[in-house]
């Protein structure tokens, strides 16, 4: 039993400084099981962005330990897909050309040409930006970038996926799109999945727990159980009673602990 | 697209036959030999060898690109680690700063001094016009990359290598690229000086030896030879351009 517990995301005693005795990140304590996604939502300052790139290993330096299934998750096996807030793509290269060096660069040399190009396409029309191929980012919408940056992170079927308020800049209609595309493609692709948001309505409809930070550095999270919800047919969630339960009980959270 | 381009070519064109109408007009007013028709020029230019001119142009084109490139490498490992690094920036950028305004033609005596006359000194010449401002516009170029762009490719554990071929180059290539395509006018010119003495090929070598023996329609054709030589050079800048920055120029 004791083995199961530690398998996934261990996150043990985390704590990040910026500068000496100027906390960024206070204790964090998490055990999250593998192929969870979970939703991060907390206000602005309240470090949701630093544990992301601690894990992501952007940090020079942080005190305590991050494991995933029992290893440090900066060895090369745990691979990480990375979707920042501002699509982090590569404005020089190619939509393909962009999720290609991905692929490149984390799986040296495992697959043939031929067999990359396949699953470059699939990911691409699974995201359904298959005519973007040959575009480069700066002549794409937001909505669009945002799909191939999402794109890129499945490509390269990582252990741990990190989004990091990907859908905030975008508009109602294109956000909703995406999340059903993002909550589609993972569902096929099971990643542990940390997803950071400000938005409560899209922490409840795509989380199976929810993360309410704390505003205070020095109080723990909260963290929500979010099953119900989560096991419902995407279109159905929001006009459920469950998700209505559960807007009002973190909203209730998030006025003691903020 | 391909519309523009031709209209582009024709007006290149049309620019290019007034100046010789303007050019025939001042032939016409000055009627003095140090000042032959663009016929006379024209027809001189035709009867050089093709062996003559592919040596000299050659010539001028080898020193030209072997300057380039090794003011490129030097001022790439210079530039990266200034714009890198704080460490190296603080002890290199007083160096810059000193030895930056120092006009490089200056030390033109110096580089023969120390290199003698041969290909060192005239290839060693261009590539110290070139490298200061190949130096701070690679280190700014570096600078103005957001730290960011970084992130995607750092997290799944990319190496420095591929770090500086997939992001720093293409970053700062934009800045190279113009910085070359400013200075190349002032290499070209350095070019002219550094092949009047110690060689027998080369364009400014054909200008000035022209000059010496009085053919003025030959030295004219020197003249525009090297033209067409510098003309060239910025065509290819141009390529190099449109090859490398269409990601730029394709806005919404």
């Amino acid at each position: 039993m004791s083995n199961s517990r530690n398998k996934g995301l261990v996150i043990k005693d985390l704590k990040v400084e910026y500068k000496v005795g100027q906390l960024a990140l206070g204790q964090m304590d998490l055990s999250l099981p593998e192929h969870g996604i979970y939703t991060i939502i907390g206000p602005s300052g309240s470090g949701k962005s630093t544990l992301l790139r601690a894990i992501a290993g952007l940090l020079p330096s942080y005190m305590g330990q991050i494991f995933f299934n029992e290893k440090s998750v900066n060895v090369k096996e745990t691979l990480i897909g990375l979707v920042p807030q501002n699509y982090g793509l590569l404005p020089w290269k190619t939509v393909h050309d962009n999720i290609q060096i991905a692929m490149k660069i984390s799986h040296t040399a495992s697959i043939s040409k031929q067999e990359r190009e396949n699953q470059i396409n699939q990911w691409l029309s699974s995201m359904g930006i298959s005519d973007l191929a040959d575009r480069y980012p700066l002549s794409l919408s937001g909505g669009q970038q945002q799909r191939v940056a999402i794109a890129r992170a499945f490509a390269i079927l990582p252990t741990i996926l990190l989004l990091d308020e990907p859908f905030s800049a975008l508009d109602a209609i294109t956000r909703e799109t995406l999340q059903i595309l993002f909550l589609d493609n993972w569902l096929a692709h099971p990643a542990t999945t940390l997803f950071v948001t400000h938005d409560v309505e899209e922490a409840i409809l795509l989380g199976q727990k929810i993360i309410v930070m704390p505003s205070n550095k020095e109080e723990t999270p909260e963290m929500i159980d979010n099953e119900l919800v989560f096991q419902m047919k995407h279109e159905d969630k929001r006009d459920s009673v469950d998700f209505f339960e559960q807007t009002k009980r973190i909203r209730k959270v998030m006025q003691e602990i903020w | 697209m391909r519309k523009n381009r031709i209209h582009h070519i024709i007006r290149l064109l049309f620019v290019f036959f007034c100046m010789n109408v303007v050019w025939y007009i001042a032939y016409l007013l000055m009627n003095h030999s140090i000042l032959p028709s663009p016929f006379a020029v024209y027809n001189a230019m035709f009867h050089l060898g093709g062996q003559e001119i592919v040596l000299n142009v050659g010539y001028s084109l080898f020193r030209i690109f072997a300057g380039v490139v090794l003011a490129l490498i030097i001022g790439l490992l210079i530039g990266l680690l200034m714009g890198r690094s704080l460490t190296w920036n603080k002890l290199l950028d007083p160096v810059v700063y000193l030895t930056y305004p120092v006009p490089k033609i200056a030390l033109l005596p110096v580089v023969m001094l120390f290199f003698g006359l041969g290909e060192t000194s005239k290839i060693l010449m261009i590539m110290l016009i070139l490298l200061f401002q190949i130096i701070i516009s690679v280190r700014d170029g570096v600078k103005a990359i957001p730290e960011n762009t970084y992130d995607v490719l750092t997290s799944i554990g990319a190496s420095t290598v591929q770090k500086f071929w997939h992001v720093t180059l293409p970053g700062a290539l934009s800045v190279i690229l113009s910085t070359i395509r400013i200075s190349l006018g002032t290499a070209i010119s350095v070019l002219f000086f550094t092949e009047i003495y110690g060689t027998e090929h080369g364009m400014g070598f054909f200008i000035m030896d022209a000059w010496l023996r009085l053919d003025y329609p030959e030295m004219y054709a020197g003249i525009m030879l090297f033209s067409l030589v510098g003309f060239v050079l910025f065509l290819l800048v141009d390529f190099l351009d449109y090859k490398f920055m269409k990601w730029r120029g394709v806005q919404r």
